[in-house]
């Protein structure tokens, strides 16, 4: 009985492999005729194999909700995500756009502040954001490159067209497992990789590297980089480590690093070591305690002095974070529009804004039916999936939506696309989404691929890795544009 | 057979470390760290294990000298006030609690295993997983215990699982390590620590059970040397070097001098000076650091002076200063090489109110 | 007016601090009010400083001391020429509806929503509806009634309040410091949708007595609209004249501290601050 005996079901979603009437789409054919030779055992053989590596070298993430906060792995999905090369030039185009503007608006938001005059984005969105860091006014930083990496999720609609869903600008995760992916991949289907052509992601902690290097303060030819991490009660520690070792630089916590006359350095056995550029994976809130929260513990003091000094460089930059709260999203086609003088290659999602009256009475009225967030929160906490909620869920969400309208958005569920999953025994259709990586340094750098997130329970439509999501590897086949 | 004797390493230029392998202090912090609490842990439990044994096997024990027994051991580790606090009476039952599962004593087995697994846990990624799973597993396991347990099932056994634990580590370390850097700390901890204890194993039997002249070369003050050596697992080198007589001067010489024996102090001492040297760059002839000249200086005196001069000065005195003088060597170590902040907490400027 | 001015914190500290990182507030302003004329900073332990300007255009002076030391004296001593009352021009009378009117509408939003210390609960609001009993006339006469209202209805009372209280408690107690007037104020702006903005500074005293402790003081400033800010204090009833110099503004207290950081080390054992403002002689007019 081979693995495509039993028939899949591809309901009314797009499916990534099979088109409407059922026949493999031209970009999964090979997959389909390799797995068509597999029977069921070997098939589970090779996934119980990929488990066992991901087990031993400990690709993990820790769950906040479990009451242990357990190490977990991340459930990996052996059937790839296919992207054809000239579908990926579109979004690669798209994101390229995308990162080019936001960064052109971090810059305007955090000096005059014309888009705001101009009145193209209400100032009191931007004032009221979270993350929007008035310390951070007026602060030159290195080529005006705020944002150096960027994990924008992308999602398909019914018809298959992509959409924008949210921009991650602070410590964008999940790089290490996309790389722990494709090494599964490779071993689990040597030949199947070889016939397709799959462009490579393993350059990304080269290009990570260099964008690094290139924003380092010019004093010195072989700058130091740093990644500074919590530490190992941080969910994504082992990401951490995992990038660290790959490029070869040091890993340091908040107490290695000691500022001394606006120059950062790190404590070592050797005495005091320069730092030029800090990759750093703390949240603004913890960075420094001289300048933001005076209890954190995790942070070195004075490390905005020299910051603002340009004795060290930070990727990504203080208060990214005002760009991809939830309620500026809406905003960002229009940004697109007034920085570039283009229209958006890749469209957002339409959403409501709370914080607008008239959307507010809909959203109010109609969220049993609507995709409520918060504005501020990652992770799909503080989401309510209207169609999928309770009466009390519901009426829950409209008082708390009621209370601080300027904290929510909405938007009319998408229905995501779907990629058979292997469930059990058989293949059954998941949603999934996309996230990929873009590199800003001296070019700006999209990794061929990303990470697929998949919503491995029945029917959901979360696929983050703390609330039962998994993933699946992303090809993107060589070829001509 | 003999060990070879140690030779002298030759010199070494300093290397200068490239940024990327520059080692933070914070690691070498706990490497250090749950290197010397894992020797610390290994010698409790031998210390422990010998003086069940010999309390068993000399029958001819009464209660003032059982109490005098469990009491010198108490001396030995320094806690004996944190005892008196917390127990009665210092009886086999209690004093194996009180070293082997207390956690309110900083130097229990329990204690010392689990500040070893919080170093390794934070150095995780720096340590080969073997040796990680090692430190875990012994701390599961002890986590897993009680005394009650312990005494049920014989206490031997109990002490044999650590020492060989201990010694997986160590041999784990050995051969999964790197010769880097990292190493340097780790046996520098090892060697301190184990420095130490040697030294106040002796010093205890000598002393705090000076026998009253009557029983020296009595049955019980043979025995008594006899232990001191097997806590120091000496017994077996010993008889190999000397006759088989237990002769107190002579098994004092054989703990603080031997140059083979891997847990005398000398040994331990030249170890010490040579990872010192070189965690601390100290290549020169002359020494740059206090820690290198204090070091220099007390090598010396283990490769140079005799028992007999050590005797007429005190012995006492002597494993006394030579204990001080490794703290002051290692503490100037950790100042210098593995100094950050502890957990504290940055202070608020006090803000005035404006009236 | 020529005015000197002293502002001197001294932290003394239990035992030592370390790695202390610091930022300051203290140059007054140049804008159409008053010119600063000259500024010194001076840090016991030495000290190198830095400056940068912050969001709300206050002079930031940043500086660290890392070694350990047992005390920290920070020293301002400036000079300030404020423009005689003479030649200010009045604040006109707008109607609130130009408020939302204003092309400053959007960006003024800043100073009309609730901040740290000044919370936009209820009662404010029910506070600001007793302060204008009647209804609303134009802005600058309803800032005046309202800080009016606090002036009359709050006691100064030094100590009844702390550093850290909020505007909501300060309500509750009726009683206060200028900071505390100043929050309760901006709370009763903002709840009329008067942006208004707080205003750390000093103030000339006519008559001084001999001894009397001098401090910081704090105000408010409310925008009016085709006019800017127009300051006014509540602490003493009347608007701000040729007697107040102004260092820094911002929502409120949590913007302008003149000297806040961290430190590692014990808690302070004690924080003083001396404050001097003073008419500066001819003499010195001449220099």
């Amino acid at each position: 009985m081979s693995l495509l005996s039993t028939p899949y079901d591809s309901g009314e979603f797009f499916d990534e492999m099979y088109a409407t009437g059922g026949e493999v789409r031209p970009h999964y054919r090979l997959l389909a005729e390799r797995l068509a030779t597999l029977a069921v055992p070997e098939f589970e053989r090779r996934r119980a194999a990929v488990d066992l590596a991901f087990l031993r070298r400990g690709v993990t993430f820790t769950v906040y909700n479990d009451a242990e906060g357990t190490e977990r792995i991340f459930p990996f999905d052996l059937i790839p995500r296919i992207i054809p090369a000239r579908e990926w030039s579109r979004l690669e185009a798209g994101l390229i756009q995308r990162i080019t503007a936001l960064n052109l608006f971090l810059h305007d938001l955090y000096h005059g502040q014309k888009i705001m005059k101009d009145k193209v984005v209400p100032a009191s969105h931007i004032l009221s954001a979270k993350h929007f860091r008035r310390e951070f006014m007026n602060f030159s930083v290195p080529r005006d490159i705020y944002v150096h990496i960027c994990g924008t999720d992308l999602i398909r609609d019914r018809d298959g067209s992509y959409l924008v869903l949210e921009d991650n600008l602070r410590c964008p995760s999940g790089v290490s497992y996309m790389i722990e992916n494709r090494s599964a991949m490779r071993r689990a289907f040597p030949n199947l990789f070889q016939s397709y052509g799959v462009r490579p992601v393993e350059g990304y902690s080269d290009e990570l590297l260099k964008a690094l290097l290139h924003i380092a303060p010019d004093r010195s030819d072989k700058p130091s980089v740093v990644l500074l991490t919590p530490g190992v009660h941080n969910s994504a520690y082992f990401e951490h480590c995992f990038l660290a070792r790959q490029m070869g630089i040091p890993i340091v916590e908040g107490r290695d690093l000691v500022v001394q006359d606006t120059s950062v350095h790190m404590r070592t056995t050797s005495g005091l070591l320069p730092v030029d550029v800090i990759y750093r994976r703390i949240d603004d809130d913890f960075l420094d305690p001289a300048v933001f929260r005076s209890d954190s513990m995790l942070g070195v003091p004075g490390l905005v002095a020299a910051y603002r000094a340009g004795r060290v460089a930070l990727a990504n930059s203080i208060g990214t974070g005002v760009a991809d709260d939830k309620v500026i999203y809406a905003h960002i086609p229009k940004v697109i529009k007034y920085y570039l003088d283009q229209d958006p290659i890749l469209p957002n999602v339409a959403t409501y804004l709370a914080s607008e009256p008239s959307d507010l009475k809909f959203i109010l009225e109609n969220m049993a039916g609507l995709v409520v967030k918060s504005a501020n929160e990652a992770g799909g906490y503080g989401m309510l999936i209207g169609p999928a909620s309770t009466k009390e869920e519901v009426a829950d969400f409209r008082a708390r939506v009621a209370a601080n309208p300027r904290n929510f958005i909405a938007q009319d569920p998408i229905m995501l696309s779907r990629s058979p999953t292997w469930c059990e025994n058989r293949f059954e259709g998941r949603h999934i989404d996309l996230r990929p990586y873009v590199l800003c340094g001296e070019k700006t750098v999209v990794t061929p691929g990303g990470l697929t997130r998949v919503a491995l329970r029945k029917g959901s439509l979360v696929v983050n890795s703390s609330q039962g999501g998994g993933s699946k590897d992303t090809w993107v086949i060589e070829g001509a544009k | 057979m003999t060990l070879p004797r140690k030779k002298e390493a030759p010199a070494r230029a300093p290397v200068p470390r490239p940024q990327a392998n520059a080692m933070l202090s914070r690691v070498a912090h706990s490497l250090y760290w749950m290197s010397r609490y894992i020797e610390r842990a290994e010698n409790i439990a031998r210390l422990l294990e010998v003086n069940l044994q010999f309390i068993l096997d000399f029958r001819g024990y009464d209660d003032v000298h059982l109490k005098e027994h469990w009491g010198s051991i108490l001396a030995s580790s320094g806690d004996n006030e944190l005892f008196e606090e917390h127990y009665g009476a210092a009886d086999s039952r209690s004093v194996t609690e009180f070293f082997a599962f207390d956690l309110r004593n900083p130097n229990s087995i329990l204690a010392c295993v689990f500040a070893a697994r919080e170093n390794a846990r934070m150095i995780r990624d720096q340590i080969s997983i073997e040796m990680w799973e090692t430190v875990n597993e012994l701390y599961l396991f002890l986590k897993s215990r009680s005394t009650t347990d312990v005494w049920a099932a014989g206490p031997y056994e109990f002490f044999q699982d650590i020492k060989r634990n201990s010694h997986l580590f160590q041999g784990l370390t050995d051969s999964t390590y790197s010769r880097s850097e990292g190493w340097e700390f780790i046996q520098f901890g090892k060697f301190v620590e184990r420095a130490n204890k040697t030294a106040r194993i002796l010093d205890v039997k000598y002393h705090i059970l000076l026998p009253n002249a009557t029983d020296v070369g009595g049955a019980l003050d043979t025995a008594q040397w006899q232990a001191v050596l097997r806590s120091a697992s000496a017994l077996e080198a010993y008889r190999r070097f000397y006759v088989r007589e237990i002769l107190p001067w002579k098994v004092a010489e054989f703990l603080i001098f031997s140059d083979s024996f891997p847990r005398s102090i000398h040994f331990c001492v030249a170890q010490v000076d040579e990872f010192l040297r070189r965690i601390l760059a100290e290549s020169g002839a002359r020494p740059r650091t206090e820690a290198a000249r204090a070091s220099r200086r007390l090598l010396a005196n283990l490769q140079s002076l005799s028992i007999d001069e050590v005797l007429r000065g005190g012995l006492h005195e002597f494993l006394v200063e030579t204990g001080k003088t490794l703290d002051r060597i290692s503490e100037e170590v950790v100042q210098t090489t593995m100094f950050y902040p502890a957990e504290s907490t940055q202070e608020d400027q006090q803000l005035q109110q404006q009236q | 007016m020529l005015i000197s001015l002293l502002h001197r914190t001294t932290f003394v500290y239990a035992g030592t601090a370390s790695d202390s990182f610091n930022e300051v507030r203290l140059t007054p302003v140049d804008d159409a009010n008053q010119t600063c004329r000259s500024f010194e900073l001076r840090i016991d332990p030495a000290a190198e400083t830095r400056e940068y300007v912050d969001f709300y255009a206050n002079m930031v002076h940043y500086f660290d001391v890392t070694a350990e030391h047992s005390r920290l004296v920070v020293e301002a001593v400036s000079e300030v020429e404020t423009r005689p009352n003479a030649s200010r021009p009045p604040v006109p009378a707008v109607q609130p509806s130009e408020l939302e009117a204003s092309p400053e509408r959007e960006l003024n939003a800043e100073f009309l929503t609730g901040s740290h210390y000044v919370p936009l609960d209820v009662e404010l609001w029910r506070e600001a509806q007793d302060a204008l009993g009647g209804g609303r006339s134009d802005v600058w006469s309803d800032v005046q009634r309202m800080c009016r209202h606090v002036y009359k209805n709050f006691a100064y009372k030094p100590r009844s309040t702390g550093v850290g209280t909020r505007a909501t408690a300060a309500l509750k107690l009726r009683s206060g410091v200028c900071q505390d007037f100043a929050h309760v104020a901006l709370g009763l702006c903002r709840s009329c949708g008067i942006p208004a903005r707080y205003v750390s500074g000093y103030f000339i005293k006519a008559q001084r007595q001999p001894d009397e402790e001098e401090a910081s003081h704090a105000w408010i400033e409310a925008f009016v609209p085709g006019f800017g800010w127009a300051a006014f204090d509540p602490t003493h009833d009347r608007p701000a004249d040729e007697r107040y110099i102004k260092v820094a503004s911002g929502r409120d207290y949590a913007d302008i501290r003149p000297v806040s950081g961290t430190y590692r080390g014990g808690k302070t054992r004690s924080l003083s601050v001396e404050v001097r403002v003073r008419e500066a002689e001819a003499a010195d007019r001449a220099r």
